[in-house]
């Protein structure tokens, strides 16, 4: 992957003043949906304005397909940003708003008015484009934000909180929009509360906390990695303590935690794939009836709590 | 007498109905409030505090009716609305103390029960500082305090997980089903985040379009519906999905070695460990579903749940 | 028993009646208006002028003390209603400014984090605040109108002959009652003015200009026209009017100024419901934005 391809970071630090954004960051982004999670205050906003070139690192190199904010028409050509900030200039429609916005990437008014159309009918928005934004609800003045982020079909898109106000069904439409520009080879980058849908939508995850990185990668593989806290499992069944106690002769487990209503036990092992081995083995004499099995701390919610916990974060 | 009625309740803003004709009754414990974006959420909200008044038919909290009783209705209410509210002027503790008195506590009461309810939602001594300088969870939860301080019987909580990271989100769920719990007030709770909801909801009411999509108890609907299996596997699944298909179970096979199962009840979990361990297959994840209230939402709102990116696993 | 922990709890004590929602309203208003280190300095300047009078009222009462201060010269100086009409107008005026700072203070921190929402959603009605706040500037405005005005008639009446009082009754009536009209009517344009702008400071300037700037366009307006009906306009001219009336004082304006007092009475009134109007349309729950 050249560097072309890649949003690059290399050892980059951004300081207000005396005030930390982010300290010496390092980061590779290939194609693909990537998030960002972390507390508010982390440095996520940060790493987002460095990233569109809308403030410039205090050190470190930034190169984002191998550009550089110093060549401010291509730059932007490329780059589509939807802020999580909930204002516009006064009196617009949303059709005004994206139209403007694409003149100002000095389109001609025939592309501009081509590609609005485009973007406000991508996202649902073709019925109430010529009513004032001041008359939207919250949901729809998300959406013609990020209309107005996709419509010049940039090639990197970073969104702050894009899913914030949203519906459900809005929800599903947006990740499903998502999902198809990253199969169409574009960047995203992405940053998100709400984690089980970081889960079912990200290639990667990055995350961040008191301006520092913490972890970035697969989620899965970054769960491998975090050794002192190993693998959990929760296994529901008829008598959890018999299984518990079959897997302790077995010397496999290192940890075992009765679920609170009395219908499971929570397993830890240190090896993930010998586990499920022993497991398909005692299922199959029939000691237990086991009911679900599942992964307990394979995802981003565990994982952003065993990294950055309760500590992390300025509330 | 339920929590909240509704007796074909209008309501038009600006000329326009924005609710047009619900009726139903609601008793749970706690009720989730469901929607798209522009189906009268707030609306509905803004009726049962009085901010609105129907142009036909009526609402009635706790049995008192929401346009002649109003103050009644005040009275026995907390609001957590979903903007930014508060005196920017004033400290946490003194807001809270505010609103409390305003309430109908007496001051010495009112500045005791402030305190406490600013301990129950884990503000410390942020309480002290004047709440402009505040962070966008403590907010949330000042707003969340100033609407227990006075021991309402209903709180009413307009997207009360807005912008929180994910510690403040678990947080605050946490502290909600702690009041749900202790079974002195009920709650209404209007959000977008399905998993809120599920996991503090007992009652579902869902808006589509200034009408009633659906009314649920989420209770009921979990306790149904225990035929579908989905498993994730390792290994090759084609022999062994015909096997299981020989058994009589309907099985459809997708990326990453996961199954979709339909078992029927003469089959029990241990056969599905013995079939995958005869072909080969090792078992890795298995999760029984049953109508989440995603699908619930979806099936109300007229959408196909089987859609398979838009169910949770 | 040794472990404790605190859970959330119901209220089942006492609570309070509604009208005394109200005095929440008062009692919190009033201490954010005396929090600021302003509010007291313009007190202070109000209380002034009073202490000038008290002086002034003590002179003209004794002869002795006024050779003293005076030797030689004697000059007239009598306790009337024209005096009162002095003492009334300047104590108001200030108190104008002392309103046009305060209900700033009352509203604006209210609406400027939209607070609303969440006051209203308690047992006190759009009427009951606006009737809270109304309460908080007339307990601060009366202090420095009518309060200490009667006081000052009562000095005046206790060290003067018999005479004086029964002969002047009327004045005592009318500082009351002078000074509650025009707490009505600054405190009405305070409050209103106050929830249609955003900016505290902007709105201390407009309270001003909602005073005086009608009176200019009235100038005009009598200039152009030739006609009297253009001092209706003028807050200033009205108010000195109906105060010289109730007080029972000669005219201290030119002649020509003749205005009916109910044309005043209507125009003032006219003038209350235009504030009524503005804060039913700004104190409200919720905005409903059209288009």
């Amino acid at each position: 992957m050249t560097t072309n391809d890649l949003i690059l970071f290399e050892d980059v630090s951004k300081f207000y003043g005396e005030v930390l954004g982010v300290n010496r960051v390092s980061l590779s982004l290939p194609p693909g949906v990537t998030t960002l999670v972390g507390p508010n205050g982390s440095g996520k906003s940060t790493l987002m304005n460095l990233m569109t070139g809308l403030v410039q690192p205090s050190s470190g190199r930034i190169s984002v397909l191998g550009m550089t904010p110093g060549d401010p028409n291509a730059f932007f050509r490329e780059v589509g940003y939807c802020t999580q900030f909930d204002s516009f200039p006064r009196g617009l429609t949303g059709w005004e708003f994206v139209f403007d916005s694409l003149l100002l990437h000095g389109m001609s008014g025939m592309d501009a008015h081509r590609l609005a159309s485009e973007a406000l009918a991508r996202l649902g928005l073709t019925d109430a484009a010529y009513r004032k934004i001041a008359g939207y609800s919250k949901g729809m003045r998300q959406k013609v934000r990020l209309a107005q982020a996709v419509a010049h079909h940039p090639r990197v898109l970073v969104l702050d909180e894009p899913l914030n106000g949203l519906d459900p069904m809005a929800r599903a439409e947006s990740l499903a929009l998502f999902e198809e520009l990253s199969r169409q080879g574009m960047h995203l980058v992405i940053s998100s509360h709400i984690l089980d849908e970081v889960d079912r939508i990200s290639d990667r995850v990055v995350l961040i906390t008191g301006g520092y990185l913490v972890a970035q990668g697969d989620i899965h593989a970054v769960r491998r990695e975090v050794r002192d806290k190993p693998m959990q499992v929760l296994i529901r069944c008829d008598r959890p303590e018999l299984l518990a106690s079959r897997m302790f002769t077995l010397n496999h487990c290192v940890e075992a935690r009765l679920h609170a209503d009395g219908g499971g036990v929570f397993l830890r092992t240190t090896d993930i794939d010998e586990f499920y081995r022993l497991l398909n083995g005692i299922a199959t004499e029939g000691l237990v009836n086991i009911e679900a099995v599942a992964p307990a701390d394979d995802d981003t919610q565990a994982i952003y709590q065993y990294l950055i916990g309760s500590e992390g974060g300025a509330s | 007498m339920g929590v909240i009625e509704l007796d074909g309740l209008e309501v038009r803003l600006g000329g326009k109905p924005v609710l047009k004709g619900l009726t139903g009754e609601l008793r749970g414990n706690a009720i989730g409030l469901l929607g798209p974006n522009g189906a009268g959420k707030s609306t509905l909200i803004n009726t049962l505090l009085g901010f609105h008044t129907p142009s036909a038919g009526a609402a009635r909290v706790f049995g008192l009716d929401s346009r002649r009783e109003r103050v009644q209705i005040r009275e026995r209410i907390g609001y957590m609305p979903e903007n930014d509210s508060f005196i920017g002027n004033m400290s946490g503790v003194r807001f809270v103390r505010y609103m409390a008195e305003l309430a109908g506590l007496p001051p010495a009461v009112a500045l005791e029960r402030a305190h406490e309810a600013l301990f129950f939602v884990g503000l410390g001594e942020v309480r002290y500082r004047k709440i402009s300088t505040y962070s966008l969870g403590m907010k949330q939860l000042i707003k969340l305090a100033q609407a227990l301080a006075h021991g309402p019987r209903l709180l009413i909580l307009d997207e009360p997980t807005n912008g929180l990271d994910p510690m403040a989100r678990q947080r605050m769920i946490h502290t909600l089903s702690e009041v749900r719990k202790s079974g002195s007030i009920r709650l209404l709770i209007s959000s977008h985040l399905l998993r809120d909801i599920d996991e503090i909801c007992d009652e579902v009411l869902m808006l589509k379009q200034g009408r009633i999509a659906a009314i649920s108890n989420i209770e009921e609907e979990r306790r149904s519906h225990r035929n579908f299996i989905e498993i994730e596997t390792v290994g090759e699944t084609a022999t062994f999905c015909d096997a299981l298909r020989a058994r009589g179970c309907e099985c459809a096979s997708f990326r990453g070695g996961r199954l979709k199962l339909v078992m029927p009840d003469s089959i029990d979990v241990r056969e599905l460990y013995v079939a995958a361990g005869e072909h080969g297959v090792e078992i890795r994840r298995i999760h029984r579903r049953r109508d989440s209230l995603e699908d619930i939402f979806l099936r109300a709102m007229d959408m196909d749940p089987a859609r398979g990116e838009l169910v949770s696993i | 028993m040794s472990v404790f922990k605190l859970e959330y709890r119901a209220y089942e004590g006492r609570v309070t009646p509604r009208w005394w929602r109200v005095g929440v309203l008062v009692r919190y208003g009033l201490a954010e208006a005396w929090s600021s280190r302003v509010t007291v300095g313009l007190f202070t300047l109000a209380m002034l002028p009073v202490l000038v009078d008290l002086v002034v009222i003590y002179l003209a009462n004794n002869s002795v003390a006024r050779m003293m201060v005076t030797p030689g010269k004697t000059f007239p100086l009598t306790i009337d209603a024209k005096f009162f009409l002095r003492v009334l107008s300047v104590q108001c005026w200030l108190g104008l400014v002392l309103n046009a700072w305060v209900a700033p203070r009352l509203v604006s921190f209210d609406l400027a984090d939209n607070a609303l929402p969440i006051l209203l959603s308690h047992p006190v009605s759009r009427f009951g605040y606006v009737l809270g706040k109304l309460l908080s500037l007339f307990a601060i405005l009366s202090l420095v109108t009518w309060v200490p005005c009667l006081l000052l008639f009562a000095y005046q009446a206790y060290i003067s002959p018999q005479a004086w009082l029964s002969a002047n009754v009327q004045v005592g009536f009318g500082l009351v009652a002078g000074s509650l009209l025009w707490i009505a009517l600054v405190s009405m344009i305070g409050l209103a003015l106050s929830s249609w702008v955003k900016w505290r400071m902007v709105a201390t300037g407009v309270v001003f200009a909602a005073v005086f700037v009608p009176a200019g366009v009235g100038g005009v307006i009598t200039g152009i026209l030739r006609t009297r009906w253009g001092f209706l306009l003028n807050i200033p001219v009205m108010m000195t009017e109906l105060w010289q009336r109730l007080l029972g004082s000669p005219t201290v304006m030119k002649s020509d100024i003749d205005l009916p007092t109910g044309a005043i009475a209507a125009v003032l009134a006219a003038g209350v419901a235009v504030c009524v109007a503005m804060l039913n349309a700004r104190i409200r729950a919720r905005e409903v934005v059209r288009g």
